[in-house]
């Protein structure tokens, strides 16, 4: 008897197990970066190449307004996803261009946001800036639009 | 990190009270005529260290020690552009570039004020942010006017520049610049201080020309040229006494090219020099050179070496009145990036300068290097 209980303990702590890898996993393969502005600005899509160049201070129009990058200070790794999946270098390399870009020209840096409150802010106060976030904060807050998937775990 | 969304602002950190004031004074008002700005201030440090040893005239043996911060701050504005950068050491105090530009598009601007030569290449590209080369040692074809360059480094006047997009990737980059040249007084060339203005300063024109396969990356190939004007101040040095003025013009082949964990950069000059004298005139031509290769060996370390050769320039009447002047040098070199912003960097090198006469000095250098850029 204590034999049979002891079994399907072990089953349960198995499937119960197996159960949680398996949500994990899915949880995992959801994850995604998007890029997003905020509900009011009018364009509805980017070219990747032109969010790269948004990001490197190099001046991006779209239907006669520029662009406005927004660095995202306040979350570590997706800051680390973005540079490595949409602008293909690492924290130091796109650190030194952006510098370079300083030194030679003056050219202004992307705005860094160090809170989510204060993204949501410029976002909102300065019209057609773009930053990146996860999916799944992107779905929660109905004041930002979604306008393209930047990277998808797989 | 910038400082972003400034409604008003102030700075106040340059050492020279009249530079500061200047740029107290862009910096506090003009925030307040637009709603709207961005601000950035870099500081560029550096400890530097050179031995000089195996010489060839033992009065040359030397060991020097240099302490170097250089002062960057920049501002926009929509369409207005503000660039000062100011130089201490504990061998010099100077205001390096004062620069304002109107962006009329996308792609033209136009600058005015005091800037770097739009067509001495490895000056456009690092300025004076030591830690943002990889080498210690700058190429002697572009050594600052005060370290024997034999190119003038700082111009005032006006300087156009234009982007030409050839395609969503590639792109071609005008210059043309136009205004005062530098005086040559004592060993040296003497450029216009819009500090401590003073008149003697003739025209200087420059253009350049580059093809930018890829704008999101660093790699160029182009030309340059330029025509100098130099005023001789003849009471500053004896072998100045029969000198009118010196017309420097220059003709220039650069590039840079990023290929994976590799960079190549070069540039070659031809010169043209008429050296007018009181009793007639002497014409000077040669050229300088040199090419740069780089290796990250990983994120942190990298090894670079650089060869600096010329032809026609060792007996030029004109590179005699620059006897530091480094026309030869063989170097090798190592970087240690220890963090983000710091680096420690190791060169040697087997150089030639030109020397006061025909017999050149040869001696080799040792130096080390610490630098950075805050914040």
């Amino acid at each position: 008897m204590e034999c049979g209980v002891s079994v399907r303990t072990n089953i349960a702590q198995f499937l119960a197990t197996g159960v949680l890898i398996l949500i994990a996993q899915l949880s995992l393969a959801d994850e995604a970066v998007v890029l997003v502005t905020s509900e009011n600005s009018s364009f509805e899509d980017i070219s990747s190449l032109d969010i790269r160049k948004a990001y490197l201070g190099i001046s991006v129009t779209i239907d006669g307004q520029i662009i406005r990058p927004i660095r995202r200070g306040d979350d570590e790794r997706l800051d680390r996803v973005f540079l490595q999946s949409v602008m293909a270098m690492s924290h130091r390399s796109y650190e030194r261009r952006l510098l370079s870009l300083v030194l030679k020209f003056g050219t202004p840096r992307p705005a860094e946001v160090d809170e989510r409150d204060d993204l949501m802010k410029l976002l909102f106060d300065r019209p057609n800036s773009i930053s990146y976030m996860w999916k799944s904060d992107a779905e929660s807050d109905p004041r930002v639009k979604t306008i393209k998937v930047l990277w998808q775990e797989t | 990190m910038p400082i972003n969304e400034m409604k008003t602002s102030t700075c106040e950190t340059h050492p020279s009270l009249v530079a500061g004031l200047v740029l107290l004074a862009v910096t506090t008002f003009v925030p307040l005529a637009h709603a709207e700005s961005q601000q950035d201030m870099l500081v560029f440090a550096s400890l530097s260290g050179v031995d000089i040893f195996s010489v060839s005239d033992p009065a040359l043996e030397e060991t020097d020690k240099r302490a170097t911060a250089s002062f960057l701050y920049t501002y926009n504005n929509n369409r207005f552009r503000f660039v000062g950068e100011y130089i201490w050491s504990n061998t010099e105090s100077e205001l390096e570039r004062l620069q304002a530009a109107w962006q009329f598009d996308e792609q033209t601007m136009l600058w005015a004020g005091r800037f770097h030569s739009v067509s001495n290449f490895w000056t456009t590209e690092y300025h004076h942010g030591q830690f943002m080369q990889t080498s210690i040692s700058r190429p002697g074809l572009e050594e600052w006017e005060d370290e024997s360059g034999p190119m003038p480094s700082h111009v005032t006047g006006l300087w156009l520049q234009h982007k030409y997009a050839t395609g969503s990737e590639s792109a071609i980059d005008f210059s043309l610049a136009a205004g005062l040249a530098p005086r040559f007084e004592g060993q040296q060339l003497m450029p216009f201080d819009v500090l401590n203005p003073e008149p003697g300063h003739e025209l200087s024109v420059a253009g350049r020309i580059a093809y930018r396969p890829d704008v999101l990356s660093n790699s160029q190939i182009g030309v340059a040229i330029a025509h100098h004007d130099i005023a001789v101040s003849s009471e500053s040095n004896p072998a100045l006494a029969d000198f009118n003025t010196i017309t420097q013009s220059t003709f220039g082949v650069f590039g840079s090219w990023h290929w994976k964990k590799w960079v190549l950069l070069g540039n070659f000059v031809y010169f043209d020099i008429d050296l007018d004298y009181v009793d007639g005139g002497v014409k000077d031509k040669f050229l300088l050179g040199y090419v740069q290769a780089e290796y990250a060996a990983s994120e942190d370390w990298t090894v670079f070496g650089r060869t600096e050769f010329g032809d026609g320039e060792d007996n030029s009447p004109y590179l005699q009145l620059l006897p530091a002047v480094v026309a030869h040098r063989q170097m090798l070199g190592v970087r240690w990036d220890i963090a983000d912003a710091h680096a420690l960097t190791m060169e040697i090198a087997d150089t030639s300068a030109q020397g006061a006469d025909l017999s050149h000095d040869h001696f080799k250098e040792i130096r080390l290097q610490w630098s950075a850029v805050f914040p």
